[in-house]
């Protein structure tokens, strides 16, 4: 039998013990890893590990739980100390807390990556199509393709975006969609997120937090870097105003220091090297957006804005909003200044229109979707409500409007009472709700109290869209942290770990003859890099 | 070119970082004063605490610095001030460097843990002397890793006027017209620990420890950091720069009153302030230090729009 619970093993020689003994359970304090019934990322059906893993998961067993338990702390004190935290307020103290982070990165293999990249381009390509022809000619609408009411109806259609020139007709310029892996291994989109995506901090942090943690696996597993995002974003919003600006003024606009995403936005300012402002640094005068420096005012063409678009400015939109500046969307309508994502993008990731992506797919590009959604029910159809109703012990439940895991109903997990509750919310106003099956999302290991056990992930990768549409060869892996729990939202207890995409098949070094990459990772505190 | 506010968060946090040190290196002088047993103890306190504009001097050494180090009530003491100072840097977290905000993050978790309080009673003056290396080490990497453009001038011009400000404190409770006379030598050992003068100040005047060396290596000496006149030059030197690509007229230029107050430190008589008394000489320094204050505002942070609008 393999060599079980041992501690600060020497890594050389235990690498070796591992070459020859290749079963896929882990030697953690004599447990072994036990995958439940949802697809495993590491573990196949079988029992046999994934090839692609086959790096990390020789690494990870020669590490006993002291010393997994010392990186773990090794990452959450990194975290502590660059500030990537928020802020718990108690009676007379301010507590700092990291968002959980895991140790164990996930991994995809090139070719499945290959797969997610074309399906999020072509879906990101479709979606800002859709809403160049709503706030357009809307052509789809008289089509029939998509209900009019539901788009004209949303309350996040902007009904002051409709004829206004957006170049390159890139509307979300930022997209992160959802992912998630189903039982039967194939991915599909679960929402996209065409407002403030946030997150992409995260995929960073964690990145750099995963290098130095397991740099011999890193190495040896043949990752590609995320570490172009800060530039390629810079870019994307330059080229949002190249046709009339040649060395356009980038800000990104935040809500400021008390937003939860705060250290985002401080973070990409930072990484893009452009200035960090709020809507109190703005001044709009003559429908020109300038920023009050200490050398006097300067003009603004370019803003990436992390505040929704109810808040950007009270005299368009919601009247009791200082985050934004008075006047700015005035200044946006006259083309004298961009606003990245564009206002009203939500429309075209609302919960209802979100069934309708596949025939807006076929619709603007004549192609299938190369990445499924999941089955979605739409209550405001009688029919479907009728279904719903009968089977919400069975479904998911989600109010249209609402994100962050908020408004939901998780049938499966839910008691009767909360069922019935919600059955009549449902009856109330159905057409403010969706419902689609529960996904028994795929689990990846993670080490929760010192023990590497299976949690159910999702996948957030980032998209960018200007004159090119690029995706950052990552993502943000979320975690549900309770046993057995479908929910990642962080705001509900979820946590976040690295995601490697593999550059070739398998790694470009193979498995069982990396004695250097394991010998690294003993340096791992010698070999840290920079992100700036 | 950096925002009116970022200018004003980065200005501020010069002053509370130099604040920070400053209440530190008060309170660790006078817990080691009092260790001895001779009067010099009361004395040390009764100076540290009249420089803080405390006065409730009834209270032991040990309270009073416990208060002034770690009371989250107090705006002024140690802990508010590096709370302050790491807010401040987190709203201009894209200006500083990792590294800077690294040492700034790990001073204020250490003094934030739930722990500070049992640590600083174990071992105050070791508690301290950290808190202080610490602040030594932001200032480092501050220098060693920011540019020294806009961002960083601004931190400095904070710094040092909050530090003539509080050497002039300082010395106020000892030479001001009316403070009770401080002759003893252990006490003028203390007050020149609590300017960071000793080991400087020997270099210049040997062990000869007398009044009148101190006001003047304190207050004009050129070389020493902490003296007002070298602050007083370092903050018109930053404020010259800063000032060169401001365009508006009609400002109030600090930079000028920075300059004045530098001319007037360097051609001083130091003799007349052995016959006059300090006492004036401080109280300018005060004033002007307030009035360059006011005019950083209105010149880079809280001018009035119209006149910088595009004709």
């Amino acid at each position: 039998m393999r060599r079980v619970g041992v501690d600060k093993v020497d890594t050389g020689v235990a690498a070796k013990i591992q070459d020859i003994d290749d079963t896929p359970t882990l030697p953690m304090t004599g447990a072994a890893y036990l995958p439940g019934a949802a697809y495993d990322e590491m573990i196949a059906h079988g029992g046999d590990v994934r090839a692609h893993y086959a790096a990390l998961q020789s690494r990870i067993s020669t590490l006993g739980a002291g010393e997994l338990a010392d990186r773990q702390r090794m990452l959450e004190r990194s975290f502590l100390l660059q500030g990537i935290t928020f802020t718990v307020y108690g009676a007379d103290s301010a507590t700092e807390r990291i968002i959980p982070t895991d140790l164990f990165p996930r991994i995809l293999p090139a070719q499945e990556w290959a797969k997610i990249e074309a399906g999020l381009t072509q879906r990101l390509q479709a979606l800002n199509m859709f809403l160049a022809d709503i706030y357009g000619e809307q052509q789809i609408l008289m089509d029939g393709v998509v209900p009019r009411e539901l788009v004209l109806g949303a309350p996040s259609y902007r009904r002051e975006m409709q004829n206004l020139y957006v170049p390159h007709k890139a509307y979300a310029n930022v997209c992160g969609s959802d992912l998630i892996r189903g039982q039967d291994g194939e991915f599909a989109v679960l929402e996209d997120n065409l407002r403030v995506p946030s997150g992409v901090s995260y995929m960073l942090a964690n990145r750099d937090a995963s290098k130095r943690t397991f740099p011999g696996a890193y190495r040896e597993a043949g990752v590609r870097p995320v570490e172009r995002y800060p530039d390629l974003l810079l870019a994307t919003l330059k080229s949002m105003s190249a046709d009339w600006r040649p060395n356009p003024q980038v800000v990104v606009l935040t809500p400021g220091v008390y937003n939860s995403a705060y250290y985002e936005h401080a973070y990409l300012a930072r990484l893009m090297g452009v200035p960090l402002v709020e809507g109190r640094d703005l001044v709009v005068h003559d429908n020109m957006v300038y920023m009050r420096t200490t050398t006097g005012l300067r003009r603004v063409d370019v803003i990436y804005r992390r505040v929704d678009d109810d808040f950007i400015d009270p005299l368009t939109f919601r009247r009791d909003s200082s985050l934004g500046a008075a006047g700015l969307f005035n200044a946006y309508r006259a083309g004298n200044v961009v606003i990245c994502n564009a206002p009203g993008t939500g429309v075209a990731d609302d919960k209802a229109v979100y069934a309708f992506v596949p025939d807006i797919i076929r619709y603007y590009l004549g192609e299938d979707a190369i990445l499924p959604n999941i089955e979605t029910f739409l209550c405001r159809e009688p029919a479907q409500l009728g279904h719903v109703l009968d089977n919400l012990d069975k479904l998911v439940v989600k109010a249209v409007g609402a994100s962050g895991g908020y408004g939901m109903l998780v049938g499966p997990h839910a008691s009767a009472r909360e069922r019935s509750e919600f059955a009549d919310a449902l009856k109330a106003d159905p057409a403010n709700y969706i419902a689609q099956p529960t996904i028994q999302l795929s689990t990846a290991p993670c080490l929760v109290d010192g023990r590497i056990e299976p949690r159910h992930v999702d996948l957030r990768p980032f998209i960018l869209s200007g004159e090119k549409t690029v995706v950052t060869p990552g993502a943000l892996t979320r975690v549900a942290l309770k046993r057995g729990s479908l929910v990642v939202n962080s705001s509900q207890g979820g946590g976040s770990k690295d995601t490697w995409v593999l550059a070739e098949e398998n790694g470009h070094n193979g498995h069982g003859h990396g004695g250097n990459g394991h010998g690294a990772d003993k340096a791992s505190a010698s070999s840290k890099e920079s992100l700036a | 070119m950096m925002l009116a506010r970022v200018a004003d968060s980065l200005y501020w946090l010069g002053r509370y970082i130099e604040r920070a040190e400053h209440l530190s290196r008060l309170s660790t002088v006078m817990l080691n004063a009092t260790l001895d047993q001779t009067d010099t103890g009361a004395e040390a306190v009764r100076i540290a605490l009249s420089a803080v504009g405390e006065t409730d001097l009834t209270a032991g050494a040990f309270e009073a610095a416990k208060g002034l180090v770690l009371d989250r009530t107090d705006p002024n003491s140690v802990v508010s001030s590096l709370a302050r100072a790491r807010e401040n840097a987190r709203q201009v977290r894209d200006q500083i460097t990792t590294e800077t905000w690294e040492r700034l993050n790990l001073l204020y978790l250490k003094v934030m843990d739930r722990n500070a309080g049992r640590e600083f009673a174990d071992n105050s003056v070791t508690f301290l002397h950290d808190i202080i290396a610490d602040v030594h080490l932001f200032k480092g990497a501050a220098d060693t890793t920011m540019s020294h453009g806009e961002s960083w001038r601004f931190m400095m011009v904070g710094m040092y006027l909050e530090r003539a400000q509080l050497i002039a404190g300082l010395l106020e409770a000892c030479f001001a017209e009316g403070s009770p006379r401080v002759n003893d030598h252990l006490a003028l050992v203390s007050l020149l620990r609590m300017g960071c003068a000793l080991e400087p100040y020997l270099r210049v005047y040997t062990a000869e420890i007398e009044p009148r060396h101190i006001l003047e290596f304190m207050v004009f000496d050129e070389d020493f950091p902490r003296s007002i006149r070298f602050a007083t030059s370092q903050i018109e030197k930053h404020l010259s720069e800063l000032a060169r690509h401001v365009e508006a007229t009609g400002r109030a230029a600090p930079e000028r009153l920075a300059g004045r107050l530098k001319a007037r430190l360097e051609f001083a008589d130091v003799g007349e302030l052995e016959t006059q008394g300090a006492g004036e000489l401080l109280t300018t320094v005060a004033n002007e230090c307030a009035r360059i204050h006011q005019a950083i505002y209105e010149t880079f942070v809280a001018y009035p729009l119209e006149m910088r609008l595009p004709a």
